[in-house]
């Protein structure tokens, strides 16, 4: 492979894409389309991280102004949390419209995460969301195997491939040069998003940013170009193996509706019926079975809840509950905290698992299909993936069942066992627990999640180079 | 002449393919919603099952006082699926069917959502109504780009022409052997939908029928126009699949980028907040503010007074009411907010023809968000109604023996049916006129020449 026929090929593939008077106007369709997808992805970013910000505010004082009263009371007054939006999340809005953004935590019990964009739509949704990642994923292709699909086919109808071979070009030479063409055209479009990417995180995150938030953006950016890269090779490669330009745009139409359309319904539909799940009242259900075997606090005679009675009498050496050194009622609730959360969390985590079993098709499918890949790894790094989804769940959990054992060790230390003594405690204690934050995941963690995507990308870009040198010795040059 | 024409065209490799891959997608479509129909019977029977359990159990356990029992107890409302919406999943994957509720603060209880996978929701579900909406416009395309073009570029159009038959005759008989092949197609598909989903022959059947060939009739139609400009097969084939990604892909995201910018509902997150607020405050307010409030509510109440310190649930449950109060205007305000989204949406369908399918398909089949709208507003009269019924008997201490808890059954709710035959259709048939209208035009004036 020689750099500078490369280049020259590249450059004349890219003198004909705008030949084409097709092409300047698609790229400018989807150039508008970007720009507006870029405004609006911006647009909800901003609203929905004031709304969401002014009310957890509006929360937190709350929390903070209730008057002294008694701690398990301030365990079901509770908490709301809402989810907080990743400031790339403005570039690929992933699943984030169909998990939801509030949800109350209390004592005892895990509420549904709720009020998804999904819940609020009239079923337009389920076409899809116009945001820049979904532009580059499905969009962009499409006007690569628009510029590619003749890249060889047309020479060869046009009997110049012949000239071109006699002259010393070699296949390899001649499909790199015509990949690297294709993919300089994209990059007319794809240098601005570049560009306007950065400038918008950065706008979005304050010009607060993280050597962890930087490496996710260059990857983000990486992938796409790659991605880029990979249609564009196939694209010619198809090209130079069609025996006429149409037969070449069809099969690319083709693969481009099975692939990027149908493959990645079929696929997950696959998922989900292999792996059946739980609806929320079978999930309860078990849930509550589950603990009423472990222990149920509510009913008087429970033999669980009895035993810790008697040995809490013994070890104290006391005869009645009202002489222990602390708070009764407090100790009982946060061991029944402790019992159902640990009960919840093992249902949840099997849950989950359940949900990855039904990915994991997608997931595999990226071996296939190179969009799943980029839609999986993309979604990752903006924060609106699958991992993200579940992250702010164990999050979520995590800090509710701090909230309700903080209560009950107050409860415990600061109640009187007595009915008539004091049962309310000064509310300078509420400022002690402190507020929700939301914590992004590190992008090594996205890493080890995504590595079957990023195996799928590299297995893609892999195998087209292998083709590229060993198919090419049966290419025809007529 | 014709008829070998036509077993020229159905022996076609591009044809066969075209039909076997529909009728795969069709059938793994109709498996899929046979499921989907079968988990939500699952579900429901669950839940009439678990009420009773759960009532027996409560009632046992909590058998002192009427009021606490009542803070534990949950009665369901079920918005049991049609066997229609396995042909349109719609929005029932995301919106549960079956909404239990304690007589406690309604607006704590109104938006819980059931589980589910966000990425199956994400890449959406193969349901029949994918398969018509996206997959056949793409079979029609395949079959009807090249009818007139390929007699041109295959330089057989001259051997038509001095032949007696007229060309405009053979244009028209290509294009009604295309659509008898695809109208089979749907026809076989809708016929097994059912027999394997169960779907009753009624009206509504019918309003999806006719709705679904007005749709199919749609893609015949722009492909006709197109066709009728005369341009090479290359030039019709891209024109078709562009309108095709114009029409499926585009549009729709720019009209859903339109409607969740112009009308956010920031009430959703306002009413929770309120809620939670206007019960919880009033444990630390004197009792007869909260008193005072709840009889404005409920004058009939009023024979019911607090005596004495002690606890009472009668303040108890007045406080949860007054939760729900003071979040009403904020509840009633993303009502009216999502009726707006519904509205609209409707409104820019009808110059959609593919938007207005879909919503209009997901209505038919009870899976859309009017459905869900009246689902949530008859869980607040149930509410309503469990709450007036349960009052009294907490206010008067009544004992829990008093009642007979084994009546409360599983309630089902049914949402008013009723079919807007014009604006179901009339946008469908509007835009079928104009595109075959113009195709007539062109070709006219080509006879002409």
């Amino acid at each position: 492979m020689r750099p500078r026929i490369i280049k020259i090929i590249a450059f004349q593939q890219w003198k004909i894409s705008f030949r084409n008077k097709a092409v300047p106007v698609l790229t400018l369709v989807i150039g508008l389309m970007l720009i507006m997808a870029a405004f609006s992805g911006w647009k909800i970013y901003k609203d929905q991280t004031t709304i969401r910000t002014k009310y957890s505010q509006q929360v937190r004082e709350q929390w903070l102004n209730n008057p002294d009263k008694h701690p398990h009371r301030m365990a079901h007054y509770g908490y709301l949390v809402f989810r907080s939006k990743h400031p790339l999340s403005f570039f690929d809005f992933g699943m984030e419209s169909f998990t939801g953004t509030s949800v109350f935590l209390e004592a005892h019990r895990q509420n549904s995460v709720n009020f998804s964009e999904a819940g609020f739509s009239t079923g337009i949704l389920r076409f899809g969301e116009l945001h820049i990642a979904m532009i580059l994923q499905l969009l962009l292709p499409l006007l690569i195997f628009f510029l590619g699909f003749n890249a060889i086919s047309a020479e060869r109808e046009g009997n110049t491939l012949k000239v071109l071979l006699c002259q010393g070009i070699s296949w390899p030479e001649l499909l790199m040069g015509k990949t690297l063409g294709i993919t300089a055209v994209t990059l007319v479009l794809y240098l601005p998003v570049i560009l306007a990417t950065i400038l918008l995180w950065l706008l979005l995150s304050g010009f607060n940013i993280s050597a962890d938030d930087a490496i996710r953006l260059i990857l983000l950016l990486i992938t796409y170009l790659l991605y880029f890269m990979i249609c564009a090779l196939a694209a010619v490669m198809v090209s130079a193996l069609s025996r006429t330009s149409k037969a070449s745009l069809i099969a690319l139409t083709g693969i481009w509706i099975t692939l990027m359309i149908v493959l990645p319904r079929a696929v997950q539909a696959l998922g989900a019926h292999q792996y059946p799940t739980p609806s929320r009242l079978a999930f309860e259900t078990a849930v509550e079975e589950d603990l009423v075997k472990a222990g149920d606090s509510h009913n008087p005679n429970d033999p669980h809840y009895a035993a810790i009675k008697d040995s809490l009498l013994r070890t104290y050496k006391v005869d009645s509950v009202q002489q222990l050194p602390f708070n009764y009622g407090g100790f009982i609730m946060a061991e029944g905290e402790r019992i159902s959360a640990d009960i919840y969390k093992k249902h949840q985590y099997d849950l989950i698992r359940t949900y990855e079993s039904q990915n994991n098709f997608a997931r595999y499918a990226a071996f296939a299909d190179p969009y799943i890949a980029v839609k999986n790894f993309s979604m990752a790094l903006a924060g609106t993936g699958f991992a993200s989804y579940t992250d702010f769940q164990d999050q979520v959990e995590d800090f509710r069942y701090k909230l309700a054992q903080r209560m009950n060790r107050l409860q415990m230390d600061l109640i009187s066992n007595d009915k008539h003594g004091s049962q309310h405690i000064s509310h300078e204690h509420w400022a002690e627990m402190p507020d929700f934050r939301y914590t992004f995941r590190k992008t090594g963690a996205i890493f080890r999640h995504e590595a079957l995507s990023i195996a799928a990308m590299l297995c893609w870009t892999a195998v087209l180079l292998i083709l590229l040198f060993t198919i090419t010795k049966k290419f025809r040059a007529l | 002449m014709y008829t070998q024409m036509f077993r020229n065209f159905i022996r076609s490799g591009a044809a066969i393919i075209a039909v076997l891959f529909i009728l795969t997608a069709g059938f793994a479509s109709l498996v899929i919603g046979k499921r989907y129909l079968a988990k939500q019977q699952e579900v429901i029977a669950q839940t009439a099952v678990h009420q009773q359990q759960h009532i027996s159990k409560h009632v046992e356990y909590f058998n002192k006082e009427t009021g606490l029992l009542l803070y534990y107890l949950k009665f369901s409302l079920v918005n049991a699926p049609r066997p229609l919406s396995g042909l349109s999943i719609g929005q029932r994957d995301v919106n549960p069917s079956v909404r239990s509720v304690n007589i406690r603060n309604l607006e704590n209880q109104q938006y819980d959502t059931d589980l589910s996978n966000p990425s199956n929701l994400l890449l959406g579900n193969l349901d029949l109504g994918f398969v018509m909406i996206y997959l056949f416009p793409l079979i029609i395309i395949i079959f009807t780009y090249n009818i007139f073009s390929e007699e041109t570029e295959g330089g057989t159009w001259n051997m038509i022409r001095i032949q007696a038959v007229s060309p405009l005759k053979l244009l028209w008989h290509k294009l009604l052997h295309r659509a008898v092949v695809v109208y089979s197609l749907a026809v076989v598909l809708l016929l097994s939908a059912i027999i394997i989903l169960q779907v009753p022959l009624n009206i509504t059947l019918l309003a999806v029928v006719c709705l679904l060939v007005l749709y199919l009739l749609f893609w015949f139609s722009l492909s006709y126009w197109i066709v009728s400009w005369r341009k090479s097969s290359g030039f019709n084939a891209i024109c078709m699949l562009a309108a095709w990604i114009l029409l499926t892909i585009l549009t729709p995201t720019f009209v859903n980028s339109y409607i969740s910018n112009a009308y956010p509902v920031p009430e959703a997150l306002q009413t929770v907040i309120k809620q939670r607020q206007g019960y919880h405050e009033k444990w630390d307010m004197d009792k007869s503010v909260t008193m005072e409030k709840f009889y404005a509510h409920y004058p009939q109440f009023r024979k019911y007074q607090l005596k004495g310190e002690e606890f009472k649930w009668l303040w108890y449950y007045a406080m949860q009411q007054i939760g729900d109060d003071d979040a009403a205007q904020y509840s009633k305000a993303l009502e009216e907010k999502l009726r707006k989204r519904e509205e609209i949406s409707a409104r820019i369908g009808m110059a959609l023809p593919v938007l207005h399918t879909q919503l209009s398909l997901n209505d038919l089949a009870g899976s859309g968000m009017k459905d869900h709208l009246l689902f949530q507003d008859s869980v607040r009269h149930f509410h309503e109604k469990m709450r007036l019924r349960f009052y009294p008997e907490i206010f008067e201490e009544r004992p829990v023996s008093s009642i007979d808890w084994s009546s409360f059954t599983v309630e089902y709710f049914t949402a008013p049916a009723g079919i807007r035959w014009v604006t179901l259709l009339l946008p469908l048939i509007v835009i079928c006129t104009l595109l075959s209208g113009l195709a007539g035009y062109n070709l006219y004036r080509f006879r002409q020449e």
